[in-house]
């Protein structure tokens, strides 16, 4: 059930408010209320709300383009019509681009047959008390009335509905209630609400948990307290740019299709969810993987880069720019610059050039330069500087980002892109066995687009665990990790606030991982959120383990895995499952690039 | 008053400015470089803040900060070494680093230090506007600390107008899309960008590509005067500071 919060108005109200799981928020542009926003009303107010709260204008039998003009002027994503309006009417406002609510008034005689006409033209209905001023009564209608409603379009429940409500309210069943529009109930007086009995309210109605979207993206990049836009005033017009432009573009028709063209025919998708049969006898539960190592270059980092090359094409770049530790980004990239005739520019440090050689011939004979960074250690985190000064330095350039890091929008445009690999598990896994849900979700992070990808369509389904292996090296207490989450504090890194490796000057400490991979000394912003809220279980795998693990899927299983996914496979040994469990574990790629390393380890 | 108001009110024209690493070439290198610069003149100096992951600055400065994080130096040590530092130094000091460095140092531990050692303003390239308005502007302000706010030729009229009305001390005027170290190329364009700034209400100084007598005139005609880093810093490798610094004269 949605929660719409209406009458609203005072600023300083407002901010007591923004931290409540409000999904709409009404202001009333209609002057004979005692809630009218005034003519003077500031279009900051109703931005004050995260964009995931979608801001309602209310109107009475105004003029159409007055209307409209208020709608544009206030941003506003929908207009609820509260007077005597036509379905010729409401569709005009539809058609101007606006969600539109129409609320009528209930009585115990109310024909609900006289609602069809507006079926087509609005999104939604609402249903207040009846009275002679157009709602504002503080009074409830007989709620019984609703199940004379037979219509097909979800209506929002209003008038009179009080702190005093909630059982009532959880008892009602009707399948097109979809929102609740609370208003007097709640007020200290006219338009201003009191943020605590809100709350109070809808933490009985459990509504925290259930409905609003705690680990989405907010306006500003952050997740929870992490993320954001930690740039130099340089960077800012470049990110400004990617920020305005990447939601529109990933929402357009064409690129929809584009990208689902190219993840089909080109990538291979959708990619298999193989039943582990041998592991899943071994563990004593029904492991499935999600078969990312079958795609295209033989890792999920492919997803991203073909979603970002489409996005640089729409925005007219010619210049891409990337980092890669181990060269799978890296190859990733190359692979989609080559096939949209795309100048390549890799940022690789010295040291991974030396040791990562068979990807670096890769991305050469893609038609990629490969640009070793000399700076700091010379590794990855070395690799993403040289790559964002290039991108200061060159502007009008692309930065093709290789993980859900960096200032936003990356963490949220990566996360996006590599989201496929969880809608394909539940489609796969809804055909396979009835449920599109499993017990848990596994995936390792360095980064964290994988793990990223594996998780979003569950984040909000809390009865799916979800799993988030990191690699600790030589183990977590050793100081040679990658653990950030583990040994890790709060810290800004690579434009983005989240969890990071550090000494206690500040200084950002190198990381260690046998694979290459997981070797980074942050993690995504959004990982950050989980592992702070719990919503993610975090452990970690050592270099052994993650050997080991490798070795007992490619011989169970017949696939051999990349390190990184390796570490993923680990912690099955660490886990206690039932027998009834379904376990997804996100195989990222393919272990032909560790085959120097495992034959080292195992011959 | 804080020294860099007193600066700007007393001298509009020619306000140089030179940035050097602390700890840098030596840990113990900081005061004296610091009695050095004023002996010679140098209006307004910036203190580098060493930091591991320094996005906006060219190899020269990454490489120095480097050289100083590996002599041992700190932003705690920075504070120590300044300690006794306004008992002969007169001139405005700034210190420009990262944001992870002073948010891990705490930003409240931080601006009592900066007060009590003498510190008139910072610069925190990666600290966005936004955030330090929000959460960190009224605890500099009062600490009498100005956060030096940066525009380049990137930056739009619209972000021109919101970062005009919430800096304080002086605008640092970027010259080229670049990061530190690069060289400055004169055109028509580069100068509309100069003379825009320069007539906003607040004083500007130019930096990034400065580095000779020859740019620092000729990109202190378009604005309150500039800064001299990366150039500072290979005298200060080389060892010709004293000679450097009176080539500018």
């Amino acid at each position: 059930m949605k929660i719409k919060v209406c009458g609203l108005k005072y600023s300083k109200n407002i901010k007591e408010l923004v931290q409540l799981p409000i999904d709409y928020a009404g202001f009333i542009f209609y002057p004979k209320s005692p809630r009218y926003v005034g003519e003077e009303f500031n279009a900051a107010i109703p931005a004050l709300f995260p964009k995931s709260t979608r801001k309602v204008g209310v109107f009475v039998n105004e003029e159409l383009n007055v209307l409209l003009a208020k709608g544009e002027k206030y941003k506003l994503d929908a207009i609820q019509l509260h007077g005597g309006e036509s379905a010729e009417y409401c569709q005009k406002v539809k058609e101007a681009g606006f969600e539109v609510i129409k609320a009528f008034q209930m009585n115990d005689n109310f024909q609900f047959e006289s609602l069809n006409e507006y079926e087509d033209v609005c999104d939604f209905f609402l249903f207040d008390t009846k009275t002679e001023n157009y709602g504002g009564s503080g009074r409830k209608f007989n709620w019984e009335i609703l199940e004379n409603y037979k219509g097909s379009i979800p209506f929002f429940l209003s008038g009179g509905i009080g702190a005093q409500d909630a059982e009532q309210i959880k008892q009602l069943s009707h399948d097109k209630l979809y929102a609740l529009d609370l208003n007097s109930g709640f007020e200290l007086q006219p338009a201003k609400k009191n943020a605590d009995q809100l709350e109070i309210f809808l933490n009985k109605l459990e509504l925290n948990t259930m409905n609003k979207d705690k680990y989405a993206v907010d306006e500003r990049g952050y997740y929870g307290e992490f993320g954001g836009a930690y740039i130099p005033e340089l960077l800012r017009k470049n990110v400004d740019e990617l920020q305005e432009n990447y939601l529109k573009i990933l929402a357009s028709e064409q690129f929809k299709k584009d990208y689902a063209r190219l993840l089909d025919n080109y990538v291979g998708r959708p990619t298999p969810l193989t039943k582990a049969g041998n592991l899943s006898k071994r563990y004593g539960t029904n492991i499935y993987l999600k078969r990312e190592d079958l795609t295209h270059t033989g890792a999920h980092k492919i997803n991203n880069t073909i979603g970002q090359i489409l996005l640089a094409k729409y925005m007219g770049k010619k210049r891409i720019i990337a980092e890669t530790g181990a060269g799978q980004h890296g190859v990733a990239t190359a692979t989609v610059c080559a096939l949209f005739g795309l100048e390549c520019i890799v940022y690789m440090g010295a040291l991974d050039v030396e040791r990562q050689a068979p990807n670096v011939a890769r991305m050469k004979m893609l038609g990629a330069k490969v640009v070793p960074a000399i700076s700091g250690n010379q590794t990855l985190k070395d690799a993403t500087n040289e790559a964002i000064r290039d991108w200061i330095a060159n502007p009008e350039s692309f930065y093709l980002i290789g993980s859900v890091v960096g200032p936003h929008p990356y963490p949220d445009l990566v996360t996006r892109l590599q989201s496929i690999i969880s809608e394909e598990i539940r489609e796969q896994l809804e055909k396979e066995t009835g449920n599109p849900n499993p017990n848990y979700v596994i995936a390792c992070v360095g980064g964290g687009s994988n793990a990223a990808g594996a998780f979003y369509h569950y984040l909000n389904e809390k009865n799916v665990n979800l799993v988030a292996v990191e690699a600790s090296g030589l183990g977590v207490e050793s100081g040679e990790t990658a653990a950030t989450i583990t040994i890790g504090d709060i810290g800004f890194i690579h434009g983005s606030k989240t969890m990071l490796m550090q000494d206690d000057d500040g200084q950002i400490t190198e990381p260690y991982s046998i694979s290459a991979g997981l070797d980074y000394p942050g993690v995504g912003p959004l990982h950050a959120h989980l592992a702070v809220s719990g919503r993610a279980q975090f452990l970690s795998a050592t270099d052994e383990e993650a050997l080991n693990a490798a070795k007992v899927l490619a011989e169970s299983e017949g696939i051999i895995p990349a390190l990184e996914s390796a570490h993923a496979l680990a912690v099955l040994e660490k886990m206690q499952f039932q027998k009834d469990d379904v376990v997804v574990l996100n195989l990222s790629g393919r272990g032909d690039k560790d085959m120097e390393t495992y034959m080292k380890k195992f011959n | 008053m804080n020294r860099i108001d007193q600066l700007f009110q007393n001298k509009q024209k020619d306000i140089l400015s030179i940035y050097f690493p602390s700890g840098y070439p030596k840990l113990e290198d900081t005061l004296p470089t610091l009695q050095l610069l004023q002996d010679k003149g140098i209006d307004l100096v910036e203190i580098g803040i060493p930091f591991s992951d320094p996005l906006a600055d060219g190899p020269v400065i990454q490489t120095a900060a480097k050289q100083a994080l590996d002599n041992g130096m700190t932003l705690q040590l920075l504070f120590d070494q300044l300690k006794d530092a306004r008992k002969s130094i007169t001139m405005p000091l700034i210190l420009m680093g990262y944001w992870n460095t002073v948010y891990k140092f705490g930003v409240d531990a931080f601006l009592a230090e900066c007060q009590k050692v003498g510190i008139d303003g910072v610069i925190l390239p990666d600290l966005p506007l936004e955030e330090y308005q929000e959460e960190y502007k009224a605890k500099f302000e009062t600490a009498g600390v100005h956060n030096v706010l940066l525009v380049t030729p990137q930056t739009t009229d619209k972000r021109l107008v919101t970062i005009e009305k919430a800096a304080s001390g002086f605008l640092y005027m970027v010259s080229t899309a670049s990061t530190t170290g690069g060289a400055l190329q004169a055109s028509k364009e580069r100068e509309d960008y100069f003379k825009k700034i320069a007539a906003l209400d607040i004083p500007s100084l130019i930096g990034f590509g400065i580095h000779d007598k020859a740019s620092f005139q000729h990109a202190a005609s378009f604005s309150n005067g500039a800064i001299i880093g990366t150039a500072f810093i290979k005298a200060l490798e080389k060892g010709n500071t004293v000679e450097f610094l009176e080539s500018l004269q």
